[in-house]
Parts: C-alpha cells; structure tokens; sequence
C-alpha cells in the first residue's frame, strides 16, 4: 500500500475544485484530492496553508464558495440546511489539537454523551462499547476520571475514543499531537497507527514527519491555499523535485526533533 | 390547651423582659401573623423557581446570536436591572393588572392576584441578574471546545445544554446565590400592594399593638434564617457540582 491510490469508485472523499474564502482572505484556491475507503491520508503543509480549513470542509463545519464535496455518497456542498450538515457530521468523526474533553464530565461520560443524547444509541450498549474503547486506548482504569486529572496525551486518546464512539465511517485528525508534551505524543502516535491498521479510512494534518511516512498511503503537499504536489510517501518524502517540499520535510525531520518525537515502539 | 398554655408562658416570659406579644393571645391578629409567614415562604418557594428558569431562558436568547430573541431579552434586562423593583411592581400591578381586567370583561373575571405580580416582578427582576451571570459563564466556554461539539454533530441547542450550561451555571453559581438572597428580601415589596406576607402582618399587628420592637425582632431573624438557609443549600450545591481538576 506505498502507492498513490487511483481515483476509483472506492472514493470515500472526494474533492474537486474547491475555492474557499474568509471574506476577502481567499483559503483554498482551488482544492482536488480523492480519498479511498481504508486510506490513510497525511496532509502536510507551512501553518496557514489551509489544511485545517480542508478537514472542516469535509466535516462540513465550513462551507466552500465553490467545487464539489462527495463524503460517503453525501454532496456536502449542496447541503443547504444546518441538520443536514449534523447528519453528515454524525458520520465524520474529527480530533483537534485541544482535545475538547467535556470538563464536568468523566471519562466515560464524555464518551458516552453523543452516541446516547446526539444519536439516540442504547445507553447499555454504549457504555459497552466505551468501555471497550478505552481498553484499546488503553485507558480503563482512567473510566471515572475527569478530563482535568489526565495528562494531555490520556486526554487526546479519551478525545479519539470518543470520536470513535460515534462509529464514524472516516476519522479526521488536526494535528493531535501538537499541543502535547514530547513524552506523551508517541502514546497517542501508537492509538492512532492501530486504528488505521485496523482499516480506519483516516485523514491526519500532522508535523510528524516520521509518523507520517510510517502510515501514510497517501502524503499530500499544501501550500497558499493550493495542494502542491500528492504522492505515495516515498515521492514526497525522498524522491520529490520540489524545492520547497524538500525544504520543508528536511527542515522538520532533520531538526531531530520528527525522530525523538515519533515514539517508536510504544 | 396544651398550645394555649405554651403560648400564655411565653407571653407571660417575654413580657417579663418588657417585650410585649400579647397579641398572641389573641385569635384575629396571630392568625394574620402566622399566615404571614406562611405567605412569604410561599413566594420565596415559587418565586426562587420562577427567576432560575427564567435567568436560563433569557441568557439563552442573549447569547443565542438570533437579533430577534437577545433584542428584547436585552431591553428587558437593562429595564430591570435600572429601575426600582417597587417601581415594577406597581406599574405591573397598577397598570398591567388593569389593562389585563380590561380585555377578560373586568376585574371580577381576572385571575392574577396580587401574589402574582409579586412572583413574576420579583422572578423575572432576579432572572435578569441570573441571566448576566450565566451568559457570563456561557460566553467563556472556549469556541474551541464548541467547535468539538459540532463536529460530532451536536445542534447549538444541544451545545448549550449538554456543554454551556453546565459549565456556565457552576461558575455562575455564587452570583446565583447572591441574586437569590435578594430575591429573599425583595418578596417584602408584596406588602404595597397588600399581599399579607410577613412584613404587612407586621405592620398590621404593630400598628394595633405598638410593639414594633418586638416585631422587628422576630422579622430580622426570620429573614436572617431563610436567607442562612438559601446560602447553605447554595454551598451545599457548589461542592456536589464541583468539577475535580478543573479549576473555575
Ligand atoms: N474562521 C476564519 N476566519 C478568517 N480566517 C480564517 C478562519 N479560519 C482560518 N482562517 C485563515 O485561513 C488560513 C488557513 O487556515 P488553516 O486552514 O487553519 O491553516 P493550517 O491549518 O494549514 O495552518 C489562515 O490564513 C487563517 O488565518
Ligand atoms: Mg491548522
């Protein structure tokens, strides 16, 4: 699985031509990227480059002036009421930066709240499935605790079970790792490589260079607005021509901090 | 009997302090007593209530971002919050009552009593400053953590009460208390518009018995208890809502 996957009818995203503006601030200048089921897709990019702003397209947390967004069969652009942006959201799962644990709510509680109030799922099934969740997060004894007496890595993993309690059909994730301590990324680095082991179609915006080259399908190359170049990891990683791509992976990964950061092994 | 002769004691105990409370002997003017008291727990029970549903109403059109709903919720709370509550209320009694009677065919067919303007004056004065505290609260809960929400798929009805509110209404919880302690001591405007709650009683009796000493002891002291009770229940909630680790 070290190549590009061709567009074909697995695409489970898929985006075409799109162009997104902040008022006058023009974001994305024209976006095309096609994502297959069971794919797991790092977009790589400078900061402001637009890759969180691509994640909440595909969320439909944002909307594009223009092109066209397929998400598991929906047309996310041509969505035209908010509850029909809350059905497609209920499908997507997203993880951002600052985990976003509810604070009055337990562990467990903050798993269990959306699939039982949002999605109207059986409370005894899916305090089940939370349960066995954090089993492969590896935090069950953690299932009573409030999110402010766990270390931001054990909060980021409760984030991602409770994003996965939602049996999302794909998982997006923005730069999970960033706002944590380096001793803590590789625990929640090692979560998410199992999920997409376990055939996750997942999109990761990350600065983990190595992390990304370990499991990425698919590398994608943001830049202003635009995606630059796309490629199995191996192109983008050790075989591009782009001068700015080269810079921009050399400038990360050979600062050492990619390497010590990657938590191999854990 | 056994009542008769506790009562004559302490008459006759109090009297020997010079504090006079004859008219406890008395069937007509204690009876008026009494039921004031029982008149004033009644509208802090209901009143109470009253201003905390409203407080979360209003500052959910406040912080809901709709024109049409913050607009008049907005007014409403500057109005309230600027003027004086004995003012609303005798504008409510005095003018709304009126126009009410007016279009149900006359005062004889109208169903809102006294005791109703003072819950809905008091209640709705006391929800304008729940409402401040708790929108408050609601616009501090960080756009990142809202954003989390939506992408599971929570409507904004669902953030505000599964997320906001919960959140808003702990760190708003002492202002809410300090609210309901005035509120305690609002419930006394009822009196100028003869709700015969504590104070009126008092009045009464005192104007007959000229013991407003004596009257006054048992008002400040009554007023001092509820309120002491109000301030313990509202400790009491604070700890069971307390969030362990997170530091409001
Ligand atoms: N809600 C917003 N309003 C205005 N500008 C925004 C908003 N969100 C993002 N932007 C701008 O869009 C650009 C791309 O942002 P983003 O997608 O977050 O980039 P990245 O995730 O690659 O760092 C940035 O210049 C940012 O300032
Ligand atoms: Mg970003």
């Amino acid at each position: 699985m070290m190549t590009a996957s061709p567009a074909t009818d697995a695409a489970i995203v898929k985006l075409e031509d799109v162009h997104l503006s902040f008022g006058q601030t023009q974001v994305l200048k024209g976006i095309d990227l096609t994502i297959n089921k069971g794919d797991a897709v790092s977009i790589i990019g400078p900061s402001g480059s637009g890759k969180s702003t691509i994640l909440r397209c595909i969320n439909a947390l944002v909307t594009p002036q223009s092109g066209k967004i397929t998400v598991a069969g929906t047309r996310v652009d041509q969505l035209t009421k908010e509850s029909e942006r809350i059905q497609l959201r209920k499908r997507v799962g997203i993880v951002f930066q600052q985990y976003n644990l509810f604070p009055h709510l337990t562990v467990l509680d903050n798993i269990v709240l959306a699939p039982t109030r949002i999605l109207g799922a059986d409370k005894t099934a899916t305090v089940k499935l939370a349960r066995e969740l954090l089993e492969k997060v590896r935090l069950s004894e953690k299932a009573d605790a409030y999110p402010g007496q766990l270390s931001g890595g054990q909060q980021q993993r409760v984030a991602i079970a409770r994003a996965l309690a939602m049996k999302p059909e794909l998982v997006l994730f923005d730069e999970v790792t960033s706002a944590l301590d380096p001793e803590t990324v590789g625990e929640v680095l090692w979560v998410i490589r199992d999920l997409i082991r376990d055939g996750m179609t997942s999109i990761l915006v990350t600065h983990e260079m190595r992390f990304a080259e370990e499991i990425s399908d698919t590398v994608v190359f943001t830049e202003n607005g635009r995606i630059v170049d796309h490629g199995s990891p191996q192109q983008i990683f050790h075989s591009t021509e782009n001068p700015r791509i080269r810079q921009f992976v050399g400038g990360l990964s050979g600062g050492g901090r990619g390497a010590v950061r990657d938590g191999e092994g854990i | 009997m056994q009542d008769m002769n506790l009562t004559g004691l302490f008459i006759d105990l109090m009297s020997r302090l010079g504090l006079n409370y004859e008219f406890l002997a008395t069937g007509y003017e204690a009876q008026v007593w009494r039921d004031g008291f029982i008149t004033t727990l009644y509208l802090v029970a209901i009143t109470i209530p009253v201003s905390l549903v409203f407080g979360l109403i209003f500052a959910a059109c406040l912080t809901s971002g709709r024109l049409w709903l913050s607009a008049p919720v907005r007014g409403f709370v500057e109005l309230t919050r600027n003027t004086p509550t004995l003012v609303q209320l005798m504008f409510s009694f005095l003018v709304l009552n009126t126009v009410v009677s007016n279009m149900v065919g006359g005062a004889q067919n109208n169903p809102l009593s006294p005791f109703f303007w003072v819950v809905a004056v008091v209640g709705l004065h006391v929800a304008a400053l729940h409402a401040e505290a708790i929108r408050g609260g609601i616009e501090a809960v960080p756009s990142s953590m809202i954003e989390a929400a939506r992408g599971m798929g929570f409507s904004q009805f669902e953030i505000l009460r599964y997320v906001q509110i919960p959140l808003a209404f702990r760190s708003s919880l002492p202002a809410i208390v300090n609210g309901l302690i005035s509120l305690v001591k609002s419930t006394t405007v009822g009196n100028a518009i003869a709700v015969s709650e504590i104070t009126y009683a008092s009045i009464m009796v005192w104007t007959q018995r000229d013991n407003v000493v004596e009257m006054m002891i048992v008002l400040l002291a009554f007023f001092s208890l509820i309120n002491f009770v109000v301030a313990r229940i509202g400790q009491w909630v604070e700890r069971r809502l307390a969030i362990p680790g997170y530091g409001l």
